[in-house]
């Protein structure tokens, strides 16, 4: 019945297992599997019709939708995509590296600055917290040109190393959010036996506290990783050579000719090769996301 | 701590420091074995939609140039000033620049540009070139750029259409044109005479106002940095907004025309299903037509609100910026592009050659579309003004709201009243 | 006791500081130089000239700043409550560990997995007259005729872009509660089933409370994300018609990057920065807890 693992968990607090409120009775399963059922129907069927458009040529996608479209679906729109002039496999690894770059960038900076904020007491820490929240409010619209012009003097615009570290910076407040609440809900005894037993704070952090952190570590690098691979403005203004773009950059260049004539088509069948990697990195760290926003983003 | 905040503080102050010039400075265009023996590689920056234009013409150019290589980036459309304006702030711009005419201006007021005059007067062909193109990059009697590629508006017909409804000329005025609509439009069965891209602000300024400056009634009038916007009393305005409503209230356009924002421009048309549609050759290649629905089409100049008639003078201008490094080189790229050989390629991707002597009879036949639009060209106009984007190519901007208000609403008279207010704003908001 | 001798706090600071080097880097020297920005009359391209104050001054001739703020306030206000709703409750429902949950909990959070760029690609398909699905399902259901240009025309336009916002967002808003409600002790629901409390009542005076934190940083996230909303209005609306539905940023946007006044844009940016401040730290505070 438990879906939890066998890693250690902080001790004062039991998480449900199966929620009390939500006990059986015939009324509540009823509640249950309707709502249940209805919401995968409103969450779910628009995103299996956009799938489903993505198999139609682009003239019937945009003329009046008809039984017979069913029977011309083809893998036309795909084909054109990664063998035609488009290429989309070179901007899908831009895309994979670049998000993939983030993620563990975040992971690493946020992981030490979480343990850093939530054990350790230092002169100015609420301020330099603060500053790194401050990320947050901040429209990244309003610092691009300052940006753009600083890391022009670097050499690192048109460079997806830039992108990364963009990226990586806009991140941050969240991942260290998260990571210091994942540490700060580590009870003292853990760590204390820890350097009774002669761990330096690194060896305590890489040996006895990662399992406790890998679930606040995990919602971070999913959060970024998604952050990144939708985000199109800032990759626009940052790259300027084609083979570097990422995957939402060349969506928005399907549109072709000044006056915008747009292959509705490749768009659709984009969007869906874009979400395909989302869903399989989400799926996959789906019980380590929960578990860390219960213990990072929840507490402390 | 606080050192930390003193090394920010410095960054900062050298982030001023390190930005402040706007301008580089001009390359030689002089010397021995300039635009000829170039050597080394050029950087070619073209918008992305002369991307198809353009990438054959560098093809040859590099098979044919051992000792020179263009290397070609293809900038997004809405991107291009804004990257151009960034690289010249980070004093890293490429050696030649394919941009957008309407843009010439701009970007040669804001000294972006090389000046050019001598070499595009040792053009033993410089009398054949788009005048208004070479008028949106001139500068004070100076040029800055020449013509690159040519993307015209024209009025394309149905012919059957118009042979069913017993219409024997193409239209010749406004008038006609909501005549012949309504004529087509009686035919029934689906078929409508008229069709626009009424949800898009650039389509409407590219194949509307045309209409309007057939009457020599220009929109903007006066010299750069002082001018004035000729939009409440302007009948040749009035009048063209007057048909366009009309040809939507009276339900002569296809339905499509309220919400056309240019993905799927031309598209009605290729159905067969309307009678005359005011477009260009790029939007017809990029919906797909067939030869066989070829045959059915003609084109003709847009017909005047008043009389007369005028073309958009659009496309592209190509240019030196300065700062370039390799001017030469760009030089002799330019002038390669600039050959009739060269230019009589450029049809096959929508776009229009620059030159009026491409048109020779065997150019004619091959390309008949492509072909009226070349013999309109030495009439064609486009407006020199600092405003055109903001006041023309915006959703938020006043022509869209001219036009929209009027053609939809009804309101002609009160929309011009408040257009021409706006206007004015909008034409002090770019010249400050 | 042990703290003392290992939690130097100057390792802490190691810690902390290569987090804050980039924040530093590529944020706060940014902002300072926009702060710069924002004393000059800095054109796109051509030469910048200092103007001190005016940028501030003269923001209250920007009509269309004040529309654009308005309209974002609106925006936020239609759209914060429903997606706050509508995730509890998706909350309530699969916070169980019962058979079927886990999908649930995925086939919610989907959209917004996907992000909302490309969702609103998919969206101004489907909202097309007469072609797109929206239109065909309710012309189907006799609802409409199925003409219904919903972008065309600023109360459809909005009501699009906030259906798609609170389907979007309340993926995101049902896990965070989710993640919480988990984390209440089940000892003290059974307290109050011994006392005989209701569904409601315990919802109401024992996870409510409890979730408090929980609350604050979902509405927090929420209202900055839309205060901060761009990418929908650039795909769907583009800010029209006119700028009937120009969010802040999109007015930024424009400002900076269509009239090429990048002084103001930047002065409007760091304006929205303090009010986004603000509004945040207000939130912080009235849902802080009391414990």
């Amino acid at each position: 019945m438990t879906t939890l693992t066998s890693r250690p968990r902080t001790e004062h607090v039991r998480p449900q297992e199966a929620h009390p409120a939500a006990r059986r009775s015939p009324g509540g399963a009823v509640f249950y599997w309707t709502g249940g059922v209805l919401a995968t129907l409103v969450f779910l069927v628009p995103l299996l019709w956009a799938v489903f458009r993505s198999f139609e040529p682009a003239s019937r996608i945009t003329a009046t939708p008809s039984w017979s479209d069913v029977t011309h679906l083809s893998l036309g729109n795909y084909e054109d995509l990664f063998t035609g002039q488009i290429h989309l496999w070179r901007y899908v690894a831009n895309s994979l590296m670049v998000s993939g770059g983030t993620a563990i960038l975040v992971a690493v900076l946020s992981t030490f600055a979480g343990y850093g904020f939530a054990k350790f007491r230092f002169r100015g820490r609420g301020l330099v917290f603060a500053l790194i929240l401050l990320t947050l409010m901040v429209p990244f619209q309003a610092v691009l040109t300052p940006l753009f012009l600083e890391l022009n003097i670097v050499h690192l615009t048109d460079s997806r190393i830039g992108l990364i570290l963009f990226y990586a910076t806009f991140n941050l407040p969240f991942g260290v959010f998260v990571m210091r609440n994942t540490f700060a809900a580590v009870p003292a005894d853990l760590e204390d036996s820890a350097f009774i037993d002669g761990c330096g704070p690194m060896r305590c952090l890489f040996h006895v506290l990662r399992p406790l952190a890998v679930p606040g570590i995990a919602t971070t690098v999913l959060y970024a990783f998604l952050a990144s691979w939708t985000e199109f403005i800032g990759a626009l203004t940052f790259l300027t050579k084609t083979d570097l773009f990422t995957l939402p950059v060349a969506l928005l260049n399907i549109q072709t000719g000044t006056y915008g004539t747009l292959n509705y088509g490749y768009l659709i069948a984009g969007s869906v090769v874009a979400m395909v990697p989302c869903v399989i990195l989400f799926v996959g760290l789906q019980r380590y996301y929960i578990r860390g926003l219960a213990s990072g983003a929840v507490k402390g | 701590m606080r050192r930390v905040l003193a090394a920010a503080g410095a960054a900062v102050l050298t982030l001023t420091a390190c930005t402040g010039a706007g301008t580089l400075a001009s390359p030689a265009i002089r010397g021995v074995g300039f635009g000829t023996d170039a050597k080394g590689t050029v950087e070619l920056w073209v918008r992305a939609a002369t991307q198809a234009a353009s990438a054959p013409i560098v093809a040859a150019f590099n098979k044919t140039h051992k000792d020179v290589q263009v290397h070609l980036t293809a900038i997004p459309d809405t991107q291009y000033v804004t990257k151009l304006a960034t690289a010249i702030r980070g004093r890293a711009v490429p050696d030649v620049v394919d941009i957008d005419d309407i843009n010439s201006t701009l970007l040669a007021y804001h000294e972006a540009l090389t000046d050019i005059t001598p070499l595009v007067n040792s053009l033993p062909y410089k009398k054949e070139l788009s005048p208004a193109h070479l008028n949106l990059a001139t500068y004070h009697g100076r040029n800055y750029a020449v013509p690159y590629a040519a993307d015209i508006s024209v009025l394309y017909y149905n012919k059957t259409l118009f042979r069913r409804a017993h219409i024997a000329k193409p239209p010749a005025t406004l008038t006609n044109v909501l005549e012949d609509a309504r004529a087509i439009t009686k035919l029934g069965g689906g078929v409508k005479g008229f069709s626009f891209g009424g949800d898009s602000p650039g389509i409407m300024g590219f194949t509307a106002q045309p209409s309007v400056w057939a009457s020599k009634s220009y929109l903007f009038t006066g010299d750069l940095g002082d001018q004035r916007a000729h939009v409440a009393g302007n009948p040749a305005l009035r009048r063209m907004l007057t048909i366009y409503h009309q040809l939507w209230a009276e339900n002569l356009s296809s339905p499509s025309s309220r919400t056309e924002t240019g993905a799927t421009w031309g598209k009605d048309f290729l159905s067969g299903t309307v009678g005359m549609w005011p477009g260009n050759e790029g939007a017809l290649i990029g919906q797909g037509i067939t030869p066989q629905f070829a045959k059915q089409v003609a084109a003709v100049p847009l017909p005047g609100a008043l009389h007369g008639s005028c073309v958009f003078a659009g496309g592209d201008n190509i240019a030196i910026p300065r700062g370039s490094h390799n001017a030469s080189g760009a030089w002799e790229y330019i002038k390669f592009a600039l050959q009739r050989s060269q230019q009589a390629t450029l049809p096959a991707s929508g776009y229009t050659p620059i030159r009026a002597d491409v048109a020779t009879p065997a150019f004619d036949s091959k390309y008949p579309r492509t072909a009226v639009a070349l013999h309109a060209l030495p009439h064609g106009y486009a407006p020199t003004t600092l405003a055109y984007n903001t006041a023309i190519n915006q959703v938020s901007g006043p022509f869209f709201q001219l036009f929209t208000s009027a053609v939809f609403d009804g309101d002609i008279t009160g929309a011009l009243e408040s257009a021409q207010g706006s206007f004015e704003r909008a034409l002090s908001q770019a010249e400050s | 006791m042990s703290h003392c001798l290992t939690h130097r706090p100057r390792t802490g600071m190691l810690l902390v500081a290569p987090a804050f080097l980039f924040v530093l880097m590529l944020v706060l020297v940014p902002l300072g130089f926009a702060v710069y920005i924002s004393l000059t009359d800095w054109p796109l391209i051509g030469s910048v000239k200092y103007i001190g104050l005016q940028n501030y001054t003269t923001i209250g001739n920007d009509t269309t700043f004040w529309h654009a703020t308005m309209y974002t306030l609106i925006y936020t206000a239609i759209v914060t409550g429903p997606i706050f709703v509508l995730g509890y409750a998706l909350a309530v429902l699969v916070r169980s560990n019962r058979r079927g949950a886990v999908f649930f909990r995925t086939a919610v959070f989907l959209p917004y997995v996907i992000g909302l760029s490309t969702l609103s690609f998919v969206t101004l398909l489907e909202v097309q007259p007469n072609t797109g699905i929206a239109n065909v399902v309710l012309k189907k259901l006799h609802i409409t005729d199925g003409t219904t240009a919903w972008l065309v025309n600023t109360v459809p336009a909005t009501a699009v872009v906030c259906t798609l916002v609170i389907w979007f967002a309340a993926g995101l808003t049902m896990m965070l509660l989710m993640a919480g409600m988990q984390g209440i002790p089940s000892e003290v629901y059974e307290s109050a089933d011994l006392d005989g409390a209701s569904w409601w009542d315990k919802e109401l005076r024992i996870t409510i409370p409890m979730l408090r934190r929980t609350i604050a940083l979902s509405l927090i996230l929420s209202v900055i994300g839309s205060f901060l909303a761009f990418n929908q209005f650039y795909i769907l609306t583009q800010g029209g018609p006119g700028t009937s539905t120009t969010s802040v940023v999109m007015w930024i946007y424009e400002c900076a990057f269509v009239e090429l006044h990048l002084g103001a844009a930047t002065t409007l940016s760091l304006v929205l920065v303090v009010v986004v401040g603000l509004v945040s730290a207000l939130q912080f505070f009235l849902l802080r807890d009391d414990t």
